[in-house]
């Protein structure tokens, strides 16, 4: 029996088929195709950093040039005219961008943590515990799977700031904590654990919480890791509701409370942002999930593809 | 004398549970708190307001079903959110449900490189929304200014207005969502195709069946289930579509591209309508909730 | 040196007649973050002085920039600012919501009140003549030219004056000489979101059309599909035929208008005067290459859509602070009072656009102070930084007998966003059906006219 992880790698061709020269073609077509997929995905990211290098003339209307026949025409180019670096630096100080990243930062740590810990305890007792009455609070999980999250958007809102936690970061990061995306993955995981781990633990005399943060916890670091980057992701990209709670938040200081989605985000309400300011502005906003893929990358794909499979 | 101790076993043992019971549901307290916050109470919230008038945020009148007569008889913007809705999930599932399917058999079959499409294919979907949507919307700037439009123009073609074109303008973000979500779509299939064991494959082949005749009966029915959750998944979200239209075209031109969820966010935060944007969203979630009980009894019809 | 001793001796002078206050004042007018040179103003000149005449009143700094989608609920938590400055069409809005302070006795108590231009203050009161607001700036709309490129286009007189358009059939003309030589659009129109409704309805005005009417039994009434609104959209149905508009007009919107203005890649924008800053500071035209002229005539004479940026004050700001406020407003020289403070702020401000390349033009009257309008003027004289002859039309045209408008008055909004509806439809299809599509955005505003005010 083969087994390993590289041992399905063919598909359904198979090195008989590749005699036939119609498959040989097929086959360079398909990888044609796939380069091109390739550069589909990728090319968008290349454009906008060497779109951020030009100037907003440039940028918007083109580079000028006198036709041969006399006329004045700006055309565009591709590739700006000159690289200067210190033009991104400048857009970066004029909009005190740093803050915003500090910002988005605090969330992002925050939301991390409440991911891993609130939907964690809940899944866990939901799967492990099961106390009576526990399959009503699994069915209204399940059921708000089913309904967009942006219905609830309004009344959210609303109650935000009726309890007055408007203009801070906490409704952001506790509201990770209540995803039942989350649940439905770690309760699957808990499900699948050894039972007689857990019973062994309980015998020694482990009271349940501290079964959950000295086992449950360690050992499901694989699926940790999947809601800890989904998390992550997630937080630095949200803008809808953090536009609404945090729209001219600041802290005690009279610094900006945004983060930089939100910051993003009112370049396309407030009307008089330069659009090369914003093209320099979407740089530095997929500058770190960027670095994020590019460290856990192998991680990513891996951990993803198992859990979407689950799930 | 036997029953007089088992009963009172029996209770201690009861009294255990119930004290085990609380344990638990005290663990999972604080989730729940969240939950009931931030999804379960805000829902009820919004199926009430619905019925309501509002001012403000404060609700004043009981008004029964006036804020969705108004919506579905009186509003201008309504049915055609209506018809674009159905028209994104539509042009979804063209473009956007076979892709991922085809890239992943395309990539299961290379020979080398496999990791690099995958990782390549998946970094879209990694990227933050918002600034994605931002730069695809420069990306099909209508003038030749345009990247796409630059690119066509190296072929000779003149530009197109790619947003503000009615008819072009839902392909147009359907292409902009696919280019986007593909990535994570194909990895789970391309899961699901190396879990077909070799077997199968080498016994077909035994038998003379081409590669098309392997495809169609072994490849596809493999995939099927995948196919079929992931399916109505697509469904459900292309359906609550908010953010694309909302900053690519804000709508237009002239209502060609408004979809349900916009309307709700207009109501509730342009306008400052919260019970009609309660009655629309309600309305959205009765259809989804629908089409999952449809598509269910569809399916589990068909194990039969 | 010598502005900050003229404000210690207006300050001094001032301190007998300064009554005790205590109270905070929140300043949502503070500039934003990033504009350091307005935030030295203001640090360096204006709080110092009304720190000096006021020293119990507490002074927050905290910028604030409105935003529709988040102001009620500010509002509901009773977090607005003291003083903010929000959009000429929001405080009908406001006031009806009795979002803002009424701020009537504190204007008579200062002798403000029967100083605002008139046509600006029922913009900023309810029903009863109570004022809710001050103005800021007045604006009325105009046509912006980008100089460079008529120069390009050879459309200049011998004085390097451009050879303007002085009626939408003459912009035709002439958009056509500038596509031809230059490439660039005649015309950059607003299609993307309720300004463009805005813009066009000024269009309107200049055919004759009325978009508004009231009948005897006092019920509003539609006007968007009348002859005159019809002859107003063909004619920019005929620019779109022509090709003299901007590529995508659907995604132009206020600040992306000036973007084509300022870098050129549009010869003409409809725009205010209040906003020179924008194709000048923040697309790099240069400042002696931006004209104003008055806004074409149609069939009917050139009108011009007037308003002013107001400043609004919280509901829940108490006497003492709505006072101090407006005393902040004193010393930036917003106020018809002529003090050395208000003086030395009028002179700051001329200052930081002359070094920021930002036009000084004469200020549009909001005030019927004359001899605060003058020092304005003296001001402007002063400090000017462009050719007189490149706004002469402009100012000509606003200051002439009955052609400043205001807005339509109900759902104004909502109307914009039915007029922006088929400015799409008509700048998308060049096969348009111009009056259907009138008559349906006509339909649809009886619908939220009865809906919201007719009732």
């Amino acid at each position: 029996m083969k087994t390993g992880r590289r041992s399905n790698e063919l598909g359904v061709l198979r090195p008989y088929d590749f005699e036939k020269p119609s498959v040989k073609l097929g086959y360079a077509l398909l990888i044609a195709l796939l380069i091109l997929v390739l550069l589909i995905s990728l090319m968008p990211f290349v454009w906008v950093v060497l779109a951020g290098f030009k100037d907003q003339r440039e940028f918007i209307r083109g580079v000028r040039t006198v036709m041969a026949d006399g006329s004045v025409r700006y055309l565009p180019r591709l590739l700006p005219e000159v690289f200067d670096l210190s033009l991104y630096v400048k857009t970066w100080n004029d909009t005190r961008f740093y803050l915003y990243y500090v910002n988005s930062l605090i969330v992002v740590a925050g939301s991390a943590a409440s991911a891993l810990v609130f939907n964690g305890l809940l899944a866990y007792g939901l799967s492990q515990l099961r106390p009576r009455g526990h399959r009503l609070v699994l069915g209204l999980v399940m059921a708000s799977l089913m309904l967009p999250a942006t219905t609830s958007m309004a009344p959210l809102f609303v109650n935000i700031n009726r309890i007055g936690l408007s203009g801070s970061f906490w409704p952001l990061i506790l509201g990770v904590g209540a995803s039942a995306f989350y649940v439905v993955l770690l309760k699957n995981f808990f499900d699948n654990m050894p039972a007689s781990l857990l019973e062994s633990a309980r015998l020694d005399g482990c009271s349940d919480l501290s079964l959950f943060f000295r086992i449950v916890f360690p050992l499901s670091m694989p699926i940790n890791m999947v809601v800890l980057i989904y998390a992550i992701n997630g937080a630095w990209s949200d803008f809808l509701l953090p536009y609404l709670v945090l729209n001219n938040a600041k802290w005690a200081s009279g610094a900006t409370k945004e983060t930089v989605m939100v910051r993003l985000f009112s370049f396309q309400s407030s009307n008089a942002a330069r659009d090369i300011d914003v093209i320099r502005a979407i740089v530095f906003s997929i500058i770190p999930p960027i670095l994020l893929f590019i460290l856990f990358q192998r991680r990513i794909t891996d951990n993803v593809v198992s859990a979407g499979i689950k799930g | 004398m036997s029953t007089i101790k088992s009963n009172a076993l029996k209770q201690s043992a009861r009294r255990h549970r119930a004290l085990k019971d609380l344990g638990a549901w005290l663990i999972m307290l604080p989730g729940i708190a969240l939950f009931a916050f931030f999804v379960w109470v805000p829902l009820a919230e919004a199926v009430r307001m619905s019925f309501y008038k509002t001012q403000g945020m404060r609700t004043t009148e009981f008004v029964g079903l006036y804020n969705y007569s108004y919506m579905m008889l009186k509003d201008p913007d309504f049915w055609p959110a209506v018809r674009n809705s159905f028209l994104y999930t539509g042009w979804s599932l063209v473009i956007g449900f076979l892709v991922p399917m085809a890239l992943a058999m395309m990539i299961h079959e290379t020979k080398r490189g496999k990791s690099l499409f995958r990782t390549a294919v998946y970094l879209p979907n990694m990227m933050p929304a918002l600034a994605t949507i931002f730069l695809w919307k420069y990306l099909f700037r209508a003038d030749q200014t345009g990247y796409v439009n630059m690119l066509l123009g190296k072929l000779g073609i003149a530009p197109v207005s790619w947003l503000s074109n009615a008819q072009l303008v839902i392909p147009v973000i359907v292409v902009i969502m696919t280019w986007k979500g593909a990535g994570a779509t194909t990895l789970i299939y391309l899961a699901g195709l190396q879990s077909i064991s070799q077997e199968i494959y080498e016994a077909a082949i035994i038998d003379g069946a081409g590669i098309w005749s392997r495809i169609r009966h072994i490849t596809l029915p493999q995939i099927y289930n995948l196919a079929r959750t992931l399916f109505i998944l697509q469904i459900i979200a292309v359906f609550q579509i908010l953010y694309e239209p909302m900053v690519l075209t804000g709508g237009g031109p002239n209502n060609a591209s408004v979809s349900l969820m916009q309307l709700v966010f207009r109501q509730a935060f342009e306008l400052g309508d919260y019970a009609k944007a309660s009655s629309v969203s309600v309305m959205v979630s009765v259809v989804l909730i629908t089409m999952t009980l449809v598509y269910n009894q569809l399916s589990r019809k068909k194990e039969m | 040196m010598k502005k900050f001793l003229s404000l210690m001796l207006a300050a001094l002078m001032l301190l007998s007649t300064a009554s005790a206050m205590a109270a905070t004042v929140t300043l949502g007018i503070y500039p934003v973050d990033t504009d350091s040179a307005a935030k030295e103003n203001h640090d360096t000149y204006y709080i110092p002085a009304f720190k000096e005449l006021y020293p119990d009143v507490e002074l927050i700094t905290s910028n604030y920039t409105y935003a529709v989608e988040t102001f009620t609920a500010l509002a509901e938590s009773g977090k607005v600012p003291t003083i903010f400055e929000t959009w000429y069409t929001e405080p009908q809005k406001l006031i009806r919501n009795g979002q803002v302070a009424d701020i009537t006795d504190a204007l008579t108590e200062l002798g403000w009140l029967d100083k605002i231009n008139p046509s600006i203050r029922a913009l900023l009161s309810d029903e009863n003549g109570r004022v809710y607001g001050v103005p800021r700036d007045g604006y009325a709309l105009g046509m912006m030219l980008n100089v460079e490129v008529f120069e390009d286009a050879g459309l200049v007189d011998e004085n390097g004056i451009p050879l303007y358009p002085k009626t939408w059939d003459e912009l035709i003309e002439t958009g056509k000489i500038i596509k031809e030589k230059t490439g660039s659009a005649a015309l950059c129109l607003l299609a993307q979101d309720n300004a463009g409704g805005w813009h066009f309805s000024n269009i309107a005005w200049t055919f004759g059309a009325q978009l508004e009417v009231q009948d005897e039994n006092g019920k509003w009434l539609a006007q968007l599909n009348t002859p005159e609104v019809v002859a107003a959209m063909t004619m920019v149905q005929t620019l779109v035929r022509e090709g003299l508009l901007t590529s995508d007009p659907t995604s132009e919107n206020w600040g992306t208008g000036f973007a084509q203005l300022g870098t050129g890649a549009a010869a003409m924008y409809i725009a205010a005067n209040d906003a020179v800053n924008q194709p000048t500071q923040n697309n790099g035209l240069a400042v002696d290459k931006l004209m104003m002229i008055g806004m074409p005539a149609g069939s009917a004479r050139s009108y011009s859509l007037s308003g002013g940026t107001p400043y609004m004050f919280a509901a829940n700001a108490t006497q003492e602070e709505i006072m101090a406020a407006l005393k902040y407003l004193e010393i930036m020289g917003r106020a018809p009072v002529l003090t050395e403070a208000s003086k030395a702020g009028l002179r700051a401000d001329a200052e930081y656009r002359v070094a920021n390349g930002i036009p000084v033009l004469p200020a549009f009257p909001v005030w019927t102070d004359e001899a605060f309008n003058q020092a304005q003027a003296d001001v402007v004289a002063e400090f000017s930084n462009v050719d007189d002859r490149m706004f002469e039309n402009y100012f000509d045209a606003v200051s002439a007998e009955g052609g400043l408008k205001m807005e339509e008055p109900m759902e104004t909004q909502q109307m914009y966003g039915e007029l922006t509806k088929v400015l799409q439809e008509v700048v998308t299809n060049p096969e348009a059906d111009v009056q259907a599509l009138l008559d349906t955005a006509n339909a649809n505003l009886q619908t939220i006219l009865d809906e919201n005010v007719n009732k």
